[in-house]
């Protein structure tokens, strides 16, 4: 016999290192020969798309596109200090960092294009296209392309940083800021238990991830099916066989994960309400998204077969004896 | 605002060298004249080691065994706390543990002279349950207490959100220690620049906590170390704290020559951090128009031999131990704790993962009590812009929290089908 159920879970999450340490992420911006862009910058491309991100931000901020620009972000000896790719930080503060230095960059710019256009000012100076503009008369324009041979051998740089605001908590009662800014989300499944079997199937998954803003969609909801996937695993997989401080379960024949096969197609849907401090208003979510799943199964499983299941992961063993001791209490 | 680039589905970036395979991750560095490097670990939880390498050195192609002997400067790591050694030096604390690494001419030769490797283990009593190594009588992982961290969060008063709450419930969850399972097991190079600068290259989080430290155990200024940080394959926490950076800086400037390592799967289970594993009891009550009114919770969560990030863990479960949810008293107990298991650190949500399989199925359980939707009950509950978190926050920009849930039922027709099956 096979039973249905929903469940919904809800979560919060204060992003960044927090507790008011000191959370900062350093940019340096550089005109490169062609009149390309340079953004110097430690910030780590794990898989979540960082590195698309960042450009994004450049770009959008410099007025080009994702093409002019180089991240250079490998090599500690050629970049600053970003902090860590964790924390889900690195579109907040990073993005933060890159967007001043890039704003910074612009009134540098901006000088060099005063002086070879002859004005007598920067104002009234936009940035479009890989050009500086003078956007009430824009026959006066001089691309980057230009400025790059003109000043061959001069170094246009300019830095960027942010400091995010946390403050530290009381020892004693914890009451303080400790994260800033807090990301939400909220996520209903619905699942099919085999009471014969004691295996959970998902059937169907609605996911809403607030972002702030979404800096690239597609690679948001890349984001909330890849956590969806991991909580899904932690949930009803994963276990280690830890035993007297041995992982018996050590290689992937033993220690089984979601496949394809046992992901659904999940509902992804990005609420966008930009965040006043943040680039562009985008808030981090990489570690959000696997956080609402575990307790909407969990919920769910209880809605099909009324036992609440308090400890993880749910195997179909712990959940067949868990049936089994309700029927013998019944 | 008008945007142009932000908000585009612009194709990644590094996407064209990932599917074709262009991409070059550390396994796939090679250089002139690269030797193999091979970390001897630790297969005790809790034992005095005496090391014997004699016989190992001697194997033909073996270029040199080192151990914590030949640490230059300080022989501690650690994200936090400096307690992880880069070679176990008189007592190792956990299966898995590195004492030793092998570097030969070639991968082959560094498995002969593991087999070689003499290590005495001198067995002592271990601890594995959390909730026992708190136990002042407890064999100790380090120092003289297995409490590592005790976060405190009080607001309110407890006594009377019980008074005030019709409807109470409580229940004990756990959540299990797990791995985070990235593609691409640690691997990594050393090399030396003819400046003597050491070069380390290794797919990391964190390049610039690498290079610092790598130079504090070598005893070298930080200009003098360099990380470079190849693509990632997966991260997810586990590749915050050093796993091969100091051994392959080491046998790089010792020997000047390249070293490459490659950890096998199973090495990997072993070598980096996992998630910690949680015990969390939790109370929660609500007046009868279904407002919630406390919550008490106390989190114990394992952090194994090393502290890794267990302090920021543990306060950041203790921070959103409530959930997204108004709750006027709260008083929260999260405490960290050393045992003799593999070592917890950083992994996705970082302690923020954990409680919500508690607080989650807590407000069902209330709901059901209620005889509300547990949509209903939530709505009635969630953090606004405006609301105060229990650590006396003030939420006062973007908590789009209410319309995350209202298009989750809208799509979803939550509320309709609990009805339908009411």
């Amino acid at each position: 016999m096979k039973k249905r159920g929903i469940g919904v879970g809800l979560s919060f999450y204060g992003t960044g290192y927090g507790n008011g340490f000191p959370d900062i992420s350093r940019a340096i911006v550089r005109l490169l020969p062609g009149g390309r862009i340079g953004i110097y910058c430690g910030v780590t491309e794990v898989g979540q798309g960082a590195k698309t991100a960042m450009i994004q931000i450049g770009a959008e901020t410099l007025g080009v596109t994702e093409k002019d620009i180089d991240l250079i972000h490998e090599d500690t000896s050629l970049m600053p200090d970003s902090g860590t790719a964790a924390a889900t930080r690195q579109t907040y503060n990073t993005g933060n960092a890159i967007k001043v230095a890039c704003q910074n960059m612009r009134e540098k710019l901006f000088e060099k294009a005063k002086v070879e256009l002859g004005l007598n000012s920067t104002a009234g100076l936009a940035l479009e296209k890989g050009e500086v503009v003078l956007s009430f008369f824009p026959q006066k324009r001089i691309s980057f392309k230009r400025l790059s041979e003109i000043y061959k051998d001069e170094t246009i740089e300019a830095e960027g940083e942010f400091v995010a605001q946390t403050t530290t908590m009381d020892p004693d009662t914890g009451q303080g800021a400790p994260y800033w800014p807090y990301t939400f989300n909220a996520c209903a499944v619905e699942v099919e238990v085999d009471m014969n079997t004691g295996i959970v199937n998902l059937l169907r998954a609605v996911f809403a991830q607030d972002a702030g803003r979404a800096v690239n969609p597609h690679l948001l909801e890349g984001q909330m099916d890849g956590g969806f996937a991991m909580a899904l695993g932690y949930t009803l997989f994963e276990d280690l066989k830890l035993e007297n401080g041995v992982i018996k379960n050590n290689r992937f024949s033993k220690y089984l994960i979601p496949t394809a096969m046992d992901m659904i197609d999940v509902e992804n849907i990005i609420i966008e309400d930009p965040e006043n401090t943040a680039p562009y208003g985008a808030k981090g979510i990489g570690e959000p998204v696997m956080i609402p799943i575990a307790p909407a199964i969990l919920n769910a499983i209880y809605n099909a077969i009324g036992i609440r299941i308090t400890e993880l992961p749910v195997t179909p063993e712990k959940l067949m004896k868990a049936i089994r001791e309700a029927e013998v209490n019944n | 605002m008008k945007l142009n680039i932000v908000g585009k589905n612009i194709i990644r970036v590094d996407a064209q060298a990932k599917v074709t395979g262009k991409a070059l991750y550390p396994q796939d560095i090679y250089l002139d004249n690269m030797v193999y490097g091979k970390t001897v670990r630790s297969t005790k939880p809790h034992a005095y080691i005496k090391i014997d390498i004699s016989e190992a050195e001697k194997v033909d192609g073996v270029l040199k065994v080192f151990t914590y002997k030949d640490i230059p400067n300080k022989n501690a790591h650690g994200v936090v706390l400096k307690d992880h050694e880069a070679f176990a030096s008189k007592k190792v604390i956990r299966i898995g543990e590195p004492i030793a690494f092998i570097v030969a001419e070639t991968q082959k030769i560094c498995e002969e002279a593991y087999k070689k490797i003499k290590i005495d283990y001198e067995e002592i009593p271990a601890v594995f349950d959390p909730v026992e190594a708190m136990k002042e009588d407890a064999p100790k992982v380090h120092g003289d207490s297995n409490i590592i961290y005790h976060f405190k969060l009080r607001h309110g008063d407890i006594e009377e959100g019980k008074r005030k709450s019709k409807y109470i419930v409580e229940n004990i969850y756990k959540s299990p220690m797990v791995e985070h399972a990235f593609l691409q097991p640690e691997a990594g190079l050393g090399y030396l620049e003819e400046d003597g600068t050491v070069v380390v290259v290794i797919a990391t989080q964190y390049p610039h906590y690498d290079r610092e430290e790598v130079a504090i155990n070598l005893g070298l200024p930080e200009e003098k170390v360099k990380i470079i940080n190849t693509n990632v394959g997966g991260a997810f926490g586990g590749r915050e704290d050093i796993s091969a950076q100091i051994h392959l800086a080491l046998a790089a400037m010792v020997l000047k020559r390249p070293v490459k390592v490659i950890f096998s799967r199973e090495e990997s289970f072993l070598a980096h951090s996992k998630r910690h594993p949680m015990i969390m009891k939790y109370k929660t009550g609500a007046d009868e128009n279904g407002y919630l009114q406390y919550m008490e919770a106390e989190i114990i969560g394992d952090s194994g031999a090393h502290c890794s990030w267990a302090m920021n863990v543990l306060r950041k479960a203790g921070v959103h131990a409530t959930g997204p949810y108004v709750i006027p008293h709260v008083k929260v107990d999260a405490y960290a704790v050393y045992t003799n298991n593999p070592y917890t650190g950083a992994m996705r949500g970082f302690g923020a993962t954990q409680v919500p399989i508690a607080h989650e199925q807590q407000m069902d359980a209330l709901a059901e009590k209620l005889g509300m939707n547990p949509i209903e009950f939530r709505m009635k509950n969630i953090f606004r812009r405006g609301s105060m978190t229990a650590t006396g926050q003030i939420l006062t920009d973007s908590v789009p929290l209410d319309r995350c849930l209202e298009a989750v039922d809208e799509r979803f027709k939550f509320s309709q089908l609990w009805k339908e099956v009411k």
